[in-house]
């Protein structure tokens, strides 16, 4: 937990890999996954870099996986995972597996293509008989040669005219079916009246030998006059990629062919059948090297990449690369680089060096604490060493959330939903489950149980389990008492369906309730109005000393971060402003709910009407004082809470000019500011510390611009002065939705359950109904009130957090170390 | 259409709209062409536009590396942003998409054409041809001899049908014929979409009229350039120009009795969208009047992005993509034949 209150300290170190054992060095690092490389080569792009070779043949070597890949896919083949782990593997082993998937590859191709050609053959056998079996009526006989203008015969010499001596041409043929009606009409178009076209559709579906899918082709039959149009109609054919066979006249002669092709064709399958066992040998020996190369090149191009953001020294000896690391984890890294360095027989070593650049944020979770840091990261994540939001995180963001989802039994669903998850995290068909929502669900699952959690505690709260109120100590009330006392006749009660009890009447009110809302008020007809001043007191409540919570936290930064001048500064004001307006509200409820009793009911003080008249320096002599002297603490209060706007507004710009004008006259300072820019560990911690402090940073010669330093803490001021004000007001939805989750949970037990409750008729009918009823009302509440209504307490909750919370100390303009690392090419 | 198209205009095309602009978004940098200058072979160009929006798309391609296939490859991605917008398209703009689509089944036709004259082979054109304007009938071309034969029974399917009219001729197609029916068909093509776009109104026409009238004008000047020293008369001449640009009417009377580039200038220099253009020609680095054009015509369309709701967008787009897979093939070509000293004179666009 220590690590997660702020991120860890990470230093840049350099690293001097001799050229022999840079890349198993930099592999090694790449199993651990312990340091970031920075580019020290930025300005040179990416083909003049000095290992774009050697990726650029692992690029090769993953074209060529790809189409391995590819292959066995299409051959519905699966791809097994990889076993055990594989280290990248050494640069001399590229050569073999080069040439071990070329020829793999090569082969396969060769295979492939015979296949392919077998197929096509085939297919196109196929096509031929379905061509020559399709029955198109029997060829224009000899009589019908006139053909095209047989109105028109009549005018002319009858069976003497120019096409009595042509001969009927046929073209045979197979289109694809959606080409087959376009083919039709440019046919008839083109050659208008001289030939007879029939189309066919194909007894039965052939499977297309590139796709494999089944097609049912549409053969047809083309009879013409004329050696002119015999020419357009091929080109025609061509055109539209239509496969044309001989077709020859006699009926005998046709029969023969097909007989020829099917025994063709048996042959051909024949031989087909031993390509593809062929084929499904090689696309074997495939699957066995396929996940191993695959993993083992990828991970080799990534150190080529890391390689390649290494600089040269100037011997050539060795490479230089630069690399954020964790300190805890230098000792790690020394040791991993010591050992892969070892054969070459000079060592690799790392060793700091300072930096001015502001670290990257590491901060290390485990599944529990993980959710609730990326709550915190979805915001932005840390500066270098601030203090980080997610510890506070994982109790209040469950609670406020619970605070607006307040039910026992919603919040014992989802807290078994949770469980449930909890519990079978381990499950690999868990774990693996593709779902997105799923997957968003489960990364939650803790933070959804203590949701769950939570909300059973503040449902017992607010005594309610599905909006009934539970009875699990004797109420506080009695209405026997007050019956006795006011001696209620039967005719009074016909009279009178509401009944008031007055807690003045001795024995009426015997005490408050040991734990949460009396489940009496749930009877009551004020019942919304009593929890309604309640809840809003504990809204406000609530989100005071949370916001307050958040201004200390700034203290853990100012003082980290050696800033005092901003602890007096910024955070001081802040807080008297915050406690002295806001806090003395919080006081006045907690005043009022201790020392106004019930025997002066009548005469109570308005809290509103005193807050109010605090900002008005007024009063008003209806509303009775809380306490005596009441009227010069308010005064005193505010005129404390405004005065330290101007000094919040202008103290730390003033601060910053007075120290930068005093440097600038003295020289000391600066060769203090000098040494700690070489001291390496001192000036990790200073110079980015914040914005403030990088325009006085040593070493630059950054000039104070006292315009920027000012507008920026009048912004951050105005920000501040109005936020509390506004952010007070935001936690009001804390009232405003755990009044609408309650309304809604009683809408659905009236509307549905009571109904079906209230059923009277015999008695096999009725509980028949009553689950069907019962169902309805469990669909509802999960899809209403646990998933939409838990959706909207959710986001609410995140905005707390996110804008009234964190803005109070929390920068998040952080960046995250992204260790280099195989873990991408492991899985 | 009326006023308010910005209310509805997102109901339809919106959807593609923003992905035109995200589209348009990944055209290359000037740092990426600086970049691409700088590559020593084309498999450097290749690792370069890895880096870019254009990703691993020559990862299939098998070695050598040459510039019709990065040609091929870039041709085809633009095609299938271009399909995919089309099928998604709803009327008109799906109307729009096929007046675009138009002017690249004319060059196609025409290619065919040509080929078929020269006895080409077929699949050999057809590769050449733009996969923009790609339509099933289009290798039937060659069976016809004549144009009204071309138009009764290969393309009056198609919607080039329209632009046929004022071509029907019974002449036989030979290379001068071919060259007339294409600007022929180029100028009713470019009147009819120019008609289309103005009756549609509102910011469409706004944007597309200007970049139409501009393209109608360029076709006007590069045909009189083209037509110096040929045996094409005058009269001839004046009815390929396309009539819906600034020239028309007492531009291209003009220009139709120009005899060379001199008194073109002169003509152009009425007018103060092209007396700047024509000024520029030779200037500095030795520029074209092809490339004055094309930089102006990048401008246009860089600026149709500007404005919102409207189709113009679309066809800016295109164009652009085009100009940049120009640029990439200029470079590409400069780079495999080793003559830098030009590599620099590439269409930047902006």
């Amino acid at each position: 937990m220590g690590s997660m209150f702020r991120s860890e300290e990470v230093v840049l170190v350099q690293l001097f890999l001799p050229t022999a054992a840079a890349y198993a060095c930099v592999s090694q690092l790449g199993e651990l996954g312990l340091v970031e490389f920075r580019d020290l080569n930025e300005s040179v792009s990416a083909f003049q870099r000095r290992f774009t070779v050697d990726i650029r043949r692992c690029e090769e070597l993953e074209k060529t996986f790809t189409f391995l890949e590819e292959q066995v896919r299409r051959a519905g083949l699966a791809l097994p995972p990889p076993e055990g782990r594989l280290p990248a593997p050494p640069p001399r082993d590229l050569l073999r597996i080069q040439e071990e998937t070329e020829r793999l590859a090569q082969e396969l191709r060769d295979v492939q293509g015979n296949h392919q050609a077998l197929r096509t053959q085939l297919h196109q056998l196929q096509l031929h008989s379905a061509v020559l079996q399709q029955n198109h009526g029997p060829p224009p006989a000899a009589a019908h040669t006139d053909g095209p203008s047989s109105e028109r015969t009549p005018l002319l010499p009858p069976r003497q005219g120019p096409h009595q001596d042509l001969r009927v041409n046929f073209v045979a043929g197979a289109v694809e079916p959606r080409k087959a009606a376009a083919l039709e009409r440019l046919l008839w178009r083109a050659c208008r009246g001289f030939l007879i076209a029939s189309f066919r559709e194909a007894d039965r579906q052939l499977e297309d030998p590139l796709t494999g899918e089944p097609v049912t082709w549409m053969t047809f039959l083309i009879s013409y006059w004329g050696e002119q149009i015999g020419q357009k109609i091929r080109k025609i054919t061509d055109c539209f990629h239509c496969h044309i066979f001989p077709f020859l006249e006699e009926e005998a002669a046709r029969h023969g062919t097909l007989q020829q092709l099917q025994q063709q064709s048996q042959e051909l399958q024949e031989v087909l059948r031993e390509t593809e066992g062929f084929l499904s040998q090689v696309l074997g020996q495939v699957q066995q090297l396929l996940p191993r190369g695959l993993v083992q090149v990828h991970k080799m191009k990534a150190v080529y990449l890391a390689l390649n953001q290494c600089s040269v020294s100037s011997t050539h000896k060795c490479l230089v690369a630069e690399a954020w690391c964790a300190t805890q984890d230098l000792p790690a890294l020394q040791q991993a680089l010591r050992e892969s360095s070892s054969e070459a027989g000079v060592s690799a070593v790392a060793h700091r060096i300072s930096s001015r650049d502001m670290p990257p944020t590491l901060i290390r979770t485990n599944r529990f604490t993980a959710s609730f840091q990326s709550i915190v990261d979805a915001y932005g994540v840390g500066c270098y060493q601030e203090v980080n939001p997610a510890p506070y995180t994982i109790i209040t963001f469950p609670f406020l959330f619970a605070v607006m989802f307040g039910d026992v039994g919603h919040g014992l669903l989802m807290f078994l939903f949770a469980l449930a998850m909890v519990l079978a995290e381990n499950r690999p068909a868990v774990r693996t489950a593709q779902n997105e929502i799923w997957q968003t669900f489960f990364g939650g699952r803790y933070l959804l149980l203590l949701m769950g959690l939570f909300s059973i505690y503040t449902g017992f709260i607010y005594n309610e389990c599905f909006s009934r109120a539970t009875t699990i100590f004797p109420s506080g009330w009695s209405v026997a008492a007050m019956a006795n006392q006011s001696g209620w006749s039967d005719a009074f009660l016909s009279h009178h369906p509401l009944l008031t009890l007055d807690p003045n009447v001795t024995g009426v009110f015997l005490g408050p309730y040991p734990f949460g809302i009396d489940p009496v008020w749930s009877l009551a007809t004020n019942h919304l109005s009593f929890l309604n001043s309640f809840k809003m007191k504990m809204s406000v409540i609530l989100g005071v000393t949370h916001m307050a919570f958040g201004v200390l936290l700034g203290v853990f930064n100012h003082v980290h971060f050696r800033q005092g001048h901003r602890l007096l500064l910024e955070t001081m004001p802040e807080l008297i402003f915050l406690l002295g307006l806001f806090g003395y509200l919080v006081f006045l409820v907690i005043y009022k709910w201790l020392c106004v009793t019930v025997t002066h009911a009548a005469s109570a003080p308005s809290i509103l009407i005193h807050f109010i008249n605090m900002f008005l320096f007024s009063s008003s002599p209806t509303n009775q004082p809380l306490y005596s002297g009441q009227e010069v603490v308010q005064h005193a209060l505010v005129v404390l809470a405004l005065a330290m706007v101007p000094v919040l507004l202008l103290g730390t710009p003033l601060y910053l000019l007075h120290r930068w004008q005093r440097s600038r006259h003295s020289p000391r300072p600066a060769v203090g500011q000098q040494a700690r820019c070489v001291d390496s560990s001192d000036a990790c911690e200073k110079g980015w510390s914040s914005d403030e402090e990088k325009a006085r940073c040593p070493g630059g010669e950054e000039e104070f611009v006292a315009s920027e330093v000012l507008m920026h803490q009048a912004i951050h001021t105005i920000e501040f002065c109005l936020g509390c004000i506004s952010n007070t007001a935001s936690y009001l939805r804390l009232w405003a939705l755990s009044l609408a989750h309650a309304q809604l949970s009683e809408v659905l037990w009236a509307m549905v359950m009571r109904v079906g409750l209230r059923m009277c008729g015999e008695v096999g009918v009725v509980s028949v109904v009553l689950v069907l009823v019962f169902a309805a009302f469990a669909v509802m509440t999960v899809a209403i009130l646990l998933v939409m209504e838990g959706l909207s307490a959710f986001l609410h909750a995140l905005r707390l957090h996110w804008v009234e919370f964190q803005n109070k100390f929390y920068a998040g303009t952080g960046y995250k170390l992204s260790p280099f690392t195989f873990a991408i090419q492991d899985e | 259409m009326l006023e308010s198209a910005e209310l509805y205009f997102n109901v339809d095309h919106g959807y593609l709209e923003g992905l035109v602009r995200g589209c348009k978004a990944s055209l290359l940098t000037q740092q990426d062409y600086i970049n691409l200058v700088q590559c020593e072979t084309l498999e450097d160009l290749k690792i370069h536009l890895q880096t870019t929006d254009y990703g691993n798309f020559l990862a299939n391609q098998t070695n050598p590396l040459t510039v019709s296939k990065i040609d091929t490859e870039m041709r085809k991605k633009l095609c299938g942003e271009f399909d995919y917008f089309r099928n998604h398209s709803l009327e008109p703009l799906s109307t729009f998409f096929t007046y675009m689509t138009c002017s690249y089944m004319i060059d196609n036709v025409i290619l065919l054409m040509n080929g078929a004259l020269q006895k080409k082979s077929v699949k050999e054109i057809l590769a050449k041809c733009h996969p923009l304007g790609r339509f099933t009938e289009m290798e039937a071309v060659n069976i016809a001899e004549t144009t009204s034969d071309l138009f009764n029974a290969v393309l009056v399917e198609t919607p080039l049908a329209p632009f046929f009219q004022d071509c029907m001729s019974e002449n036989t197609l030979d290379e001068l014929n071919i060259e007339l029916l294409r600007n022929k068909l180029y100028k009713s093509y470019l009147e009819a979409f120019y008609k289309f776009c103005k009756n549609h109104g509102d910011v469409t026409a706004e944007i597309m009229c200007p970049i139409l009238e501009f393209e109608a004008d360029r076709r006007a000047f590069i045909i009189t350039l083209n037509s110096f020293g040929t045996e094409l008369s005058k009269e001839d001449r004046e009815t390929l120009y396309p009539t819906c640009g600034k020239l028309h009417p007492e531009g291209l009377r003009l220009l139709a009795q120009v005899e060379d580039f001199d008194q073109m200038k002169r003509v152009a220099d009425h007018y103060g969208v092209y007396k700047p253009l024509f000024e520029a020609v030779g200037g500095n680095g030795g520029k074209t009047l092809e490339d004055v054009f094309y930089e102006h015509e990048v401008q246009m369309n860089v600026l149709a992005f500007n404005r919102q709701f409207h189709y113009g967008v679309f066809y800016a787009y295109v164009k652009l993509k085009e100009q940049e897979m120009r640029n990439v093939v200029w470079i590409a070509e400069c780079i495999s034949q080793r003559h830098r000293t030009k590599i620099n004179s590439y269409i930047p666009i902006l």
